[in-house]
């Protein structure tokens, strides 16, 4: 086939996934398009603005340790953080930021625009070029024909959307945009294993017909803590949220128009996510419930526009006005884009390898909504690993893939391509086994190394990070030699915020792990002038809190992934094994597990086929 | 790569029993038993050593052999120690190995490292693969018939309430920003108490359990003609025998076995402990004082008639740091006058008549008394099998260590190490609970999401 350009790598796609994994091959030396159907969309937040949350926020600082885009874009435009579980211990501390969505999208823009070896196009890809079980090209809705060594697919919800306001329905990626047909229906030729899923999105308000002051005012952190280990300080204003409640009557008129919610007369088809209810669902699996929560998030500085986290739903869009202004505070409010739910195709994400390589397709790549996940930060994370690891294929590197202990990136990767998904899959700490070695403030301990061997750690970061490290290093050692004796002026203070008894003197260090100690006191008490910032102690003191837990955490997880991890030979030839059941040899093939643990995860295999299967693994 | 240990001689008495050790910790663990932190021995050759038990007090004469890694079985640093070969002895030389952070081997768990490290080639691979099979299988078939489906089915109740306390705290974890109620921390002690009260009986249930597999030693002591043979046969005869005389019995010292309720137990009659009268006499008292050593219990007989001579009042102070019950013998004839003063303080005092067979049935029941609920060999669950022990115990450890973090006030997700270990341990047994499973919990009990 003639191709009219010819690239290294091609990624399609503009949102969080498509953004980095084009940010990172362009930096890693791979000649990249990023083919996206509309320039000006690049980067969109097509759900609620904001990015972080617990374990979200430990992804978006993962990403920017390994060098990724994310955090430093929004930093740049956040106009409201947050450090949530700020109450509880570090691990499960996360930055949470609201963002404005048309500066977000501008600055992401910009950020590619000014990246080397990468173009932008924009076009609709309508089928991928596959020849011998490899990828060579895309070709474009408008005739153009783009040669590739390398595709990573990142569409969202584009593949088949399907958008539903009560019984209306139609195709779209997005409301306003086109759905991606050829591409999903030239998916399904290749023969990959599809499936339906479905998320929703609230009415967004005009600002101007909000009664405010019958909200409660949520303000951010007074001094943010930043996304990436590269901000010093946000500038940019900030502003406020507002917390407000449905009440019954709003409830009992859903309840009384279910009939009108696509989802309850079985016209949606897809699943949803659990954790995302919409009001409809809320509303009847909660019915007890005489109020539910409501946010009043702002879309950024340039725009009155509101969203009504909280209330996401697939009613009509004139029953959603009646709805909304049922809410105290919402008399008078006007929806200006109403709510919806929409459908999408995405492929099982069992087709992957841990570096988001399809097996069926060499050079072939899925990041993001397409292997199942929802969320902006679970996309970015995959399109980042994904664009790293075309870029690695075409120069002939070694592909990354990130363990389980060591990153919430290895945790969902892990998950994805060794368990699939049946629901919209999010992150959650609880996912992660090593919890509490995975903090939001280590990110850069853990994963800065791995970045900067790449080559997506710049000089300038690299000599950030060891100057971090050092200076970590230096505080334990203050902490632990540094004690806090009886006779000193602010003993009684920090004795009368513990419960327990603190002796003649104690060093810092312990004195931080005892309960009701705050790092804020810590922090008075160390001497000054020594050029540690509180980030710098917190980190050491965070090290400290978790180190018997986690040796006690490691030691009984341990015992369970010993033969688990064995991996199975690649090309084993099951028919060679002696003592293998035809049934479970069937089995088998069907499967292909790649460790032990998979195998022993498969229904129907019995233990004795596990143990056969585990020691020609061995041997190997 | 943990460490492991097993008893790798069958189970039962014989005249060595050997415990194995394998991987990282075999040596340290070893000096720790020898109390030599500087035993540095040759890998290959044998050494004479002494046990101790935590107390201090000896435990057992030992040899042992270090085989130093590569060059071992498994192809781990390993540890062979040849003990006497009493179950007794094993089984605290075991536990010393377990508190100093040994794990009990899976079946066939020493062959599959060999395996793992390529000590073995493909075709020894296969004969001993057939082997692991044949003791899963028959593991398998035995668990269904008697335990592991029960045991499973029992702790049920106490794992729901141990995933409804983990997703309670996950949830305050994770959805913060969620409408959710607080926290009933009063709540979540209780129904942690509650696991653990749970977890606690059944571990408490193995110092009967692991009896029904080894068997009571039941050694009758006193000194002479206050009728222990005479008890001993009482015993013996309302008693189901099972097995008549076991072989190497000697003429001072016999055994048989019989069951109490279900329980084997091993029953030693001894030759009367007195100061000896001549050298025969002497190794007979010598051998009864052996038994009396090994006994998971004695029995004391006084005779009631004739009242506390000074022989009864060493052989009770003998017995008095042992498990023991006392029989006052020959209650058909007059008592003694002024023993009942004399008996007064001692506990667990059982009267009898091996003559008319009076209070027989008392002392079997006192017998297995100190034994906990032994009614529940019958009626109710026990844990037989160590490694179910093992698990459970860890289970208990991790919870406990829970429950004073939340007594602590320390943050949810240290509180939630213990939890989720100790779901793990049970987990071992009932099978794996996934984050989904906890996550789903979340969800059908609270409304999440924004």
């Amino acid at each position: 086939m003639v191709f009219d350009e010819e690239f290294d790598v091609v990624v399609i796609g503009g949102g969080h996934a498509g953004c980095e994994a084009a940010s990172a091959a362009g930096r890693l030396g791979a000649r990249t398009a990023l083919v996206t159907l509309n320039l000006d969309l690049i980067g969109q937040m097509s759900c609620n603005p904001a990015i972080g949350g617990i374990a979200k926020g430990h992804l978006v600082r993962e990403i920017d340790a390994l060098g990724g885009i994310m955090g430093r874009v929004a930093d740049r435009t956040g106009i409201q953080f947050r450090l949530l579980n700020r109450s509880r211990g570090p691990a499960v501390q996360s930055p949470r930021a609201q963002t404005d969505r048309a500066r977000y999208r501008t600055e992401m823009r910009r950020t590619l625009e000014d990246t080397d070896n990468l173009e932008l196009r924009q076009g609709m890809v309508s089928d991928l070029v596959v020849h011998h079980g490899k990828v060579s090209g895309v070709l474009l809705q408008d005739g153009r024909r783009i040669a590739a060594r390398a595709v990573v697919v990142a569409t969202g919800t584009f593949l088949n959307g399907l958008i539903h306001t009560g019984q209306h329905t139609y195709t779209a990626g997005r409301a306003g945009e086109p759905a991606s047909i050829e591409l999903a229906a030239s998916l399904k030729r290749l023969g990959f294993p599809v499936g339906r899923l479905k998320t929703g999105t609230p009415p967004r308000l005009d600002g101007r017909t909000i009664n405010w002051g019958a909200f409660q005012v949520q303000e951010g952190d007074e001094r943010p803590v930043p996304f990436s280990f590269s901000t010093e300080t946000i500038e940019q204003p900030q502003m406020r949220c507002y917390v407000g409640y449905t009440t019954s009557s709003v409830h009992n008129a859903i309840r009384q128009n279910l009939g009108e919610s696509p989802l309850y007369s079985g016209q949606i088809k897809g699943v949803g996510p659990r954790y995302c209810p919409s009001i409809e669902d809320k509303v009847v699996k909660f019915a007890d419930k005489d109020r539910h929560q409501l946010f009043l998030e702002p879309e950024g500085h340039d725009t009155n526009e509101v969203y009504l986290n909280g209330f996401s739903t697939s009613l009509p869009a004139p029953l959603q006005q009646d709805l909304v202004r049922m809410v105290p505070g919402l008399e008078q409010a006007t929806i200006i884009r109403p709510g919806y739910a929409i459908e999408y195709d995405f492929v099982d994400p069992r087709e992957l390898g841990a570096d988001l390589q399809c097996r069926r397709v060499a050079g072939l790549f899925h990041a993001g909504q397409i292997n199942g996940t929802t969320g902006y930060e679970e996309a970015a994370c995959q399109g980042l690993i994904a664009g790293i690891n075309a870029a690695a294929l075409v120069t002939g590197r070694k592909a990354i893939r990130l363990g389980r202990e060591e990153s919430y990136i290895g945790v969902l990767v892990d998950d994805l391509v060794t368990h699939g998904v049946d629901e919209p899959y999010r992150i959650f700490t609880s996912r992660a086994e090593y919890r509490l070695s995975l903090r939001h403030d280590n990110a850069d301990e853990r994963l800065t190394g791995y970045g900067r061997g790449l080559g997506l750690v710049s000089d300038t970061g690299w000599e950030r990070f060891l100057g971090r490290q050092g200076r970590i290093i230096k505080a334990k050692n203050i902490l632990k030699s540094n004690r806090l004796r009886r006779s000193d002026p602010s003993y009684v203070a920090a004795a009368s915020m513990t419960s327990t008894a603190l002796g003649d003197s104690i060093s810092l260090s312990d004195l931080a792990r005892r309960p009701g100690i705050s790092m804020d006191m810590i922090y008075q008490l160390l001497p000054q002038h020594l050029g540690l910032s509180q980030s710098d102690v917190e980190s050491a003191l965070a090290d400290n809190l978790y180190a018997g837990y986690i040796s006690a955490q490691a030691s009984a997880i341990g015992r369970l992934q010993r033969n688990d991890q064995l991996r199975i030979p690649g090309n084993i030839n099951y028919r060679d094994l002696d003592g293998l059941s035809s049934e479970m040899i069937e089995r088998l093939e069907r499967a292909r597990p790649v460790t032990i643990g998979e195998a022993k995860a498969l229904s129907g295999l019995t233990p004795a086929a596990v143990n056969t299967l585990y020691i020609a693994s061995v041997q190997s | 790569m943990d460490t492991i240990v097993a008893v790798a001689t069958p189970p039962g008495r014989s005249a060595i029993g050997v415990i194995r050790l394998s991987g990282p910790l075999a040596l340290g663990i070893m000096r720790a038993l020898v109390s030599d932190q500087n035993f540095t021995p040759e890998p290959n050759r044998s050494y004479v050593k002494k046990i101790r038990r935590g107390s201090g007090d000896d435990l057992d004469q030992v040899l042992v052999n270090y085989f130093q890694q590569p060059h071992s079985f498994t192809g781990e640093d390993m540890v062979e120690i040849s003990c006497h070969g009493s179950p007794l002895i094993l089984r605290h030389v075991l536990d010393l190995t377990l508190s100093r952070d040994a794990r009990l081997a899976g079946p066939g768990e020493f062959t599959l490292r060999a395996c793992q490290n390529g000590k073995l080639n493909l075709s020894q691979a296969e004969a001993i693969r057939d082997l692991i099979n044949a003791q899963t299988d028959a593991a398998a078939a035995q668990a269904a018939r008697q335990l592991n489906g029960e045991l499973s089915r029992a702790l049920q109740p106490a794992k729901e309430v141990l995933i409804e306390v983990i997703a309670k705290l996950e949830s305050a974890l994770e959805f913060v920003e969620d409408d959710l109620p607080t926290l009933e921390l009063e709540e979540i002690n209780k129904q942690l108490a509650e696991v653990l009260a749970n977890i606690r009986y059944l571990v408490g249930t193995y110092s009967v359990g692991h009896l029904l597999r080894d068997g009571l030693r039941v050694v009758i002591v006193g000194r002479p003609n206050v009728g222990k043979s005479s008890l001993f046969n009482g015993l013996l005869r309302s008693e189901r025998a099972i097995v008549t005389e076991i072989a190497g019995t000697t003429r001072d010292s016999i055994t048989e076995s019989i069951s109490i309720k279900g329980v084997p137990i091993i029953l030693t009659d001894t030759a009367g402990i007195r100061r000896a009268g001549d050298k025969i006499e002497a190794i007979g008292v010598e051998r009864a004082h052996q038994a009396m050593a090994d006994a998971d219990l004695l029995v004391v007989v006084i005779d009631g008639s004739v009242g506390l001579l000074a022989d009864d009042v060493s052989v009770l102070f003998q017995a008095k740091e042992r498990t023991h019950v006392v029989a006052i013998n020959k209650s058909d004839l007059r008592r003694a006058p002024g023993l009942d003063d004399q008996v007064a303080g001692l506990s667990r005092v059982v009267r009898t008549s091996a003559v008319t067979a009076e209070g027989l049935k008392d002392l079997s029941a006192a017998i297995l008394a100190p034994f906990g609920e032994v009614d529940s060999v019958n009626e109710g669950l026990l844990i037989t099998d160590s490694r179910h022990h093992d698990l459970l115990r860890r289970t208990q450890l991790e919870l406990e260590a829970s429950i004073s973090a939340l007594d602590e006030r320390a943050s949810e997700e240290i509180v939630l190490v213990g939890l989720l270990n100790g779901l793990r341990y049970l987990g071992e047994i009932t099978g794996e609970t996934t984050p989904d499973d906890i996550l789903s919990k979340i969800f059908s009990t609270f409304c999440i999401g924004k």
